[in-house]
């Protein structure tokens, strides 16, 4: 017993927690980088054996391939190729996430229906097209849809004379000149509109009088959008086919239509889900305390449901719309000029590939970073402030 | 109770991966094997040529494809036949005396020149242009072209088109990660034709949206495109090739740089049936030109002994091939004219420069001795 | 009835004018997909097609041994599903239990059928029946057990690896027979999916305590290989190990397809896997690492005797629910590695000689569809089954 007291103030090495802590985590970090060395050393020994480039110098060599709908030059470096179809997957994955959200809202309220008929119909979509792979919705969009049913240029589809629909793509009325003017108008509009949906509650709050903010403030914007329209003189042009084209109106790329209409139909299943668990999640008693003060159905679902659903769901959501920016990916395989397919064809003309399909990973992980940001951002300020 | 269950799953799994390895790798496993046995120090397999691993391997792994009219598609029976194939076979032929001891590995387009550099084919012979970048940057050597080629374009025939000057504003289809997509654009902006130039990423994809009206204009190597208009559904009458070829496309097999053995023995293999059909040596009649010439030169191309004053020889350049390479090319392969009337002519191709210089054409081997 | 309608479909006048419209819909729908299933569609490019759909270039003369395999592992899910434990008070008349088989298996079932009809060989029919009858004999056996006396004395492990031991020789044997690189079509689905999600266990598990390590660096580095991987699009790291992989593994391995698949459908799944068990985790009290110490057992045993087993069980649904995705996503290995898996197969026949340029997509992704549908489908409807059994989220 005296023996062991002596030491017992010093536990030994081997038993002492602490340095079996920091032990067990220099070992693992050990074997970490012994891994990473292993996979660059053998990295290294085959690269020295194929003697191939490994560096970003290639992004200077001229592209040498044009980009569909877009006055790219082939002569331009590979660099700007690449900034171009990172515009691409931009592009599909805004207007994507935009109209997955609201397709899958709507299913989703609609598998909550009342109405047999609507709920059954939302839950077959749901269920039809969570369970297939995304690849085959796009193979078939692409194949079926754009190439086999939708019609040749000559006959082409021109529903009301406002549209062209062929399987060199959709042609939609557009406003004429240059698109900055008309997002200025519009932002300007929507800034309006929020502004007074603001400040109106505000009032409402204090003196206790209905707002009709919302309307007032649609109301601001339309005349806002109504005069800009008169002042600056931005028209419709409307789509027509000329030749083997078509003129006028906004061209979707057949390619951009496939693509964007598989990611929506997708996503919008997954989001259905999402909003319908949230809905359910929302505590009965605030449908019934709506009930009870005679709001509508209508009324009931946006201003006390939805917003604590989207709430609950908004990580969830977040999830979503990471998966269909990584998704846009698969643009690739339909020719669709996104930043996948750039580095493919790139890879295709002497770029060496390694390099290339990393730096492409990279600019992934940037915008997946980018919007976890933005969907936290979003959730804390969702979040309910407990105090 | 769950838990036992999931040890068993994970075993379970991990002897199917184990046999999956196992039977994925049995090819390559008498590849690696030989490389090993013949390299001297360590980690020497840069410096033993791949000559001599395929030999030890005994067999080529030719990188193809399976889907090009006349150049390489599969039959019935899931065999490689074509003009590419058969270059193929006739490298086997050289190297290793046996035509069929080739694996033919399909690539994408697009993977090509990786396949050749991470050394998963050991020689490439797929409908390759060979161009200064490729032979740069690609780290590709290129060997004597088995077929000049230039980029064309392909209509269907009702189009109106005649002339690639009057396809304004038009769309064009090409593959992923070739050299067309270049040559069409700049063709487009020389002519200020600002085409639509899509591309997409195999040939398969190009003929249905050519099918469904999405392409005008369908832009590749002449030959290709001769091969598809061949086995077009609607019938080659259907589609017009127009007469303007834009752009020098020689079709080249290519091996790794730094490999000079083995680029040299492809090199000779693909040359002897040139030469062989200069020579009116066919897969019919080597066995009877073999022992009745008396063309001393003939006679060193077969690797047959010449008598001379101080006893018989059989020439042996020291290419690493064997003696009698040539005419086992010529035996079970064919000569150049052979090969290209299996395949290419049916489709309707003409020799055009692909003729021999005797018959003004620019195919021209060097001497055999 | 008209009670019924009244308050389902027709409360007020919007909600009649959306039963009107969506049934006109439905039934438009429903109507083209019948005319297009009996009618137009011409099947016989799924008939002649059928076995490169199926198994791709899979030896003729090896078949057998893929049938017996997949007669072995009826045989073993017969035995396995019946030796569970039951509630023997509860006694279900044999209509219902019929009835509660078929709507869980009907679908299943009929496609059996759809594709035993295509193939329209004694093989097939042989094939359908047998497998019905392993599945029937695996029950039998398996209450056998809890009857023969003799039998009820094998320790229960012992047991299950005698059962297992069939179907295991068989895939094995198979696995070493053929050549991998002839497997295609939906048998190389199932194959890389299952590989995968088997393979991708065991190391999101140690992800997940990873993460939720007390030691720093372990956490950072579980951590960043998780969101790294998660960032990260599965088709551009398919494209990578498509191009790329050779150059990190010792040159002696040489990867085929597979080989890269299976490796990056792995370290891609892992990642999730670790996400998925990191909840589960989490939703375990305090109280019973608490517990496990107060015992005096060692952190290790703590978690793989006390917290790991019931995280696992709690987040089986979503585990399935992975297994799902990733059996959607081996699709992308034909995009991606140009493998000849199922939808990649699909696309092809169109493009064969026969069948070129005659707008047969609609018979031949609907065919591929139907596969993959019913696979997930009968999972998920499982997945929720399994849910509701083990009362996650209720307790």
């Amino acid at each position: 017993m005296g023996s062991l007291s002596s030491t017992s103030s010093r536990v030994p090495l081997w038993r002492d927690v602490r340095v079996l802590r920091w032990a067990f985590q220099l070992l693992v970090l050990a074997g970490v980088f012994a891994f990473i060395f292993w996979l660059y050393n053998n990295y290294q020994v085959n690269i020295s054996k194929s003697q191939i480039q490994t560096d970003l110098t290639f992004l200077d060599n001229p592209a040498s391939f044009t980009i569909p709908g877009n006055d790219f030059d082939q002569s331009q470096p590979v660099r700007d190729a690449l900034v171009q179809g990172f515009l691409n997957t931009l592009r599909v994955a805004f207007v994507g996430i935009l109209l997955a959200t609201l397709l899958g809202t709507l299913v989703g309220i609609a598998r909550l229906s009342g109405n047999f008929l609507l709920r059954a119909v939302a839950t077959a979509y749901v269920e039809v097209v969570r369970n297939l792979p995304l690849l085959l919705l796009l193979t078939f969009m692409n194949l079926a849809v754009v190439l086999q049913t939708f019609p040749r240029i000559e006959d082409a589809w021109l529903p009301l004379d406002l549209f062209v629909i062929s399987n060199r793509g959709l042609a939609l009325p557009w406003f004429e000149g240059s698109g900055y003017v008309l997002l200025g108008v519009v932002v300007v509009a929507l800034l309006a509109m929020w502004l007074t949906v603001k400040i109106r509650n505000a009032q409402a709050d204090k003196n206790g009088k209905p707002a009709y903010g919302l309307r007032i403030g649609v109301l601001i914007a339309v005349v806002i959008i109504a005069s800009g329209w008169l002042l600056l003189g931005f028209n419709w042009t409307l789509p027509f086919v000329e030749g083997r084209g078509t003129v006028g109106g906004l061209r979707l790329d057949p390619s951009f239509f496939a693509l964007l209409v598989a990611l929506v139909v997708y996503t919008s299943s997954h989001i259905a889900e999402i909003v319908r668990g949230s809905i359910l999640a929302v505590p009965k008693g605030q449908g019934e305390a709506a009930d009870a003060i005679a709001l509508s159905s209508g009324q009931k679902m946006r201003l006390i449901i939805l917003p604590q659903a989207f709430r609950v769901a908004m990580p969830a959501l977040g999830n979503q719309y990471l998966n269909l920016i990584k998704n846009s990916s698969l643009g690739a395989t339909i020719s669709y000029f996104e930043l996948t397919q750039v580095a493919q064809i790139t890879v295709g003309n002497g770029s060496p590939a390694v390099p290339a399909f990393t730096l492409t990973l990279l600019v992934y992980l940037a915008i997946s970073l980018v919007t976890s940001l933005v969907v936290n951002y979003f959730n804390r300020k969702l979040a309910l402030v407990e105090r | 109770m769950k838990k036992p269950m999931m040890a068993l799953a994970a075993v379970a799994a991990s002897a199917l991966f184990l046999s999956g390895c196992a039977a994925t790798d049995t090819t390559e496993e008498a590849t690696t094997a030989a490389t090993q046995s013949t390299s001297t120090s360590t980690d020497t397999a840069a410096s033993v040529s791949l000559l001599e691993s395929v030999q030890a391997a005994g067999v080529v792994r030719c990188g193809t494809r399976d889907a090009l009219p006349g150049f390489a598609v599969l039959d019935d029976s899931g065999e490689h036949v074509g003009f590419d194939s058969d270059f193929c076979k006739a490298i086997a032929a050289a190297v290793l005396g046996d035509a069929t001891a080739v694996e033919m590995v399909d690539l994408e387009t697009a993977d090509r020149f990786t396949a050749l550099q991470n050394g998963s084919i050991d020689v490439l012979v797929r409908n390759t242009t060979w161009t200064a970048t490729r032979d740069g940057s690609e780290a590709a050597t290129f060997l004597q072209p088995n077929f000049y080629d230039g980029q064309g374009m392909m209509v269907a025939a009702n189009s109106g088109y005649s002339s690639v000057s009057q396809m304004k504003g038009a769309i064009i289809c090409v593959s992923k990660g070739t050299t067309t997509e270049g040559n069409a654009a700049l063709e487009s902006s020389r002519l200020g034709l600002n085409w639509e130039v899509r591309s997409f990423d195999d040939t398969d994809l190009i003929l249905e949206a050519f099918i469904a009206g999405q392409c005008d204009g369908w832009s590749s190597d002449v030959s290709q495109l001769t091969g598809f208009r061949s086995a077009y559904p609607e019938g080659a009458a259907a589609l017009a090739i127009l007469p303007e070829v834009f752009s020098k496309e020689p079709l080249a097999p290519a091996v790794l740089d730094g490999d000079t053995a083995w680029a040299q023995a492809v090199n000779w293999a693909i040359l002897a049936t040139i030469q062989a059909e200069e020579f009116g040596i066919t897969s019919a009649n080597v066995d009877q030109i073999a022992s009745s010439t008396q063309d001393v030169s003939i006679l060193r191309f077969l690797g047959q002994e010449i008598e001379s004053s101080d006893g018989s020889a059989v020439l042996d350049p020291s290419l690493g091939l064997p003696t009698d390479f040539a005419y086992q090319v010529v035996k079970q392969v064919g000569n150049y004219g052979e090969i290209f009337a299996r395949h290419l002519a049916p489709l309707g191709l003409e020799r055009g420069v692909n003729a021999l210089w005797t018959d003004g054409g620019i195919l021209y081997a060097p001497p055999y001795r | 009835m008209i009670v019924w309608l009244k308050r389902n479909m027709f409360r007020s006048v919007g909600d009649s004018i959306i039963s009107v419209v969506v049934a006109a819909l439905a039934g438009w729908v429903v109507w083209q997909l019948l005319q297009f299933v009996f009618i137009t569609g011409r099947w016989e490019i799924i008939q002649v097609n059928l076995k490169l759909l199926l198994v791709g270039r899979f030896p003729e003369e090896l078949m057998w041994m893929l049938g017996t395999s997949i007669l072995a592992l009826s045989f073993w899910i017969g035995a396995v599903a019946s030796s569970s434990k039951r509630d023997p008070d509860k006694k279900t008349s044999l209509i219902k239990t019929g009835f509660g088989l078929l709507s869980r298996f009907g679908l299943i079932i009929a496609l059996g059928a759809i594709i035993i009809a295509l193939a329209g060989t004694l093989d097939a029919v042989l094939l359908g029946i047998g497998t019905v009858a392993a599945i029937a004999l695996g029950r039998l056996v398996g209450l056998a057990r809890r009857r023969i006396a003799v039998l009820a004395k094998i320790p229960w492990l012992i047991w299950q690896i005698l059962l297992v031991a069939l179907p295991l020789v068989m895939i094995v044997q198979t696995l070493l027979v053929s050549d991998l690189s002839e497997w295609g079509g939906f048998l190389i689905n199932v194959y890389i999916a299952i590989l995968s999600i088997a393979l991708a266990f065991p190391l999101g598990v140690f992800l997940a305590l990873g993460r939720r390590s007390s030691l720093p660096i372990v956490r950072l580095v579980c951590t960043s290989y998780i969101e790294l991987v998660r960032g990260a699009p599965l088709f551009v790291l398919l494209l990578l190990a498509g191009v790329a992989l050779e150059f990190f593994i010792p040159s002696e391995i040489a990867p085929g397809a597979i080989f890269r698949a299976v490796t990056v459908f792995t370290m891609f799944t892992a990642a999730y896997l670790a996400e998925i068990i990191r909840g589960g985790l989490q939703s375990i009290s305090k109280g019973q690492t608490e517990a496990g110490k107060a015992l005096g057992l060692s952190t290790v045993k703590i978690i793989f005797l006390i917290t790991l087993p019931q995280a696992l069980r709690n987040v089986i649904p979503a585990q399935i629910g992975q297994f799902i995705s990733l059996f959607k996503d081996t699709t992308l290995a034909g995009a991606a590695l140009s493998m000849l898996e199922l939808l990649k197969i699909g696309e092809a026949i169109t493009k064969q000689d026969d069948y070129l340029g005659q707008g047969l997509v609609y018979e031949s992704l609907g065919f591929v569809a139907l596969l993959f549908w019913v696979g997930s489908y009968v999972m998920s409807r499982e997945s929720q089954r399994l849910e509701r059994k083990l009362g996650v989220g209720i307790r």
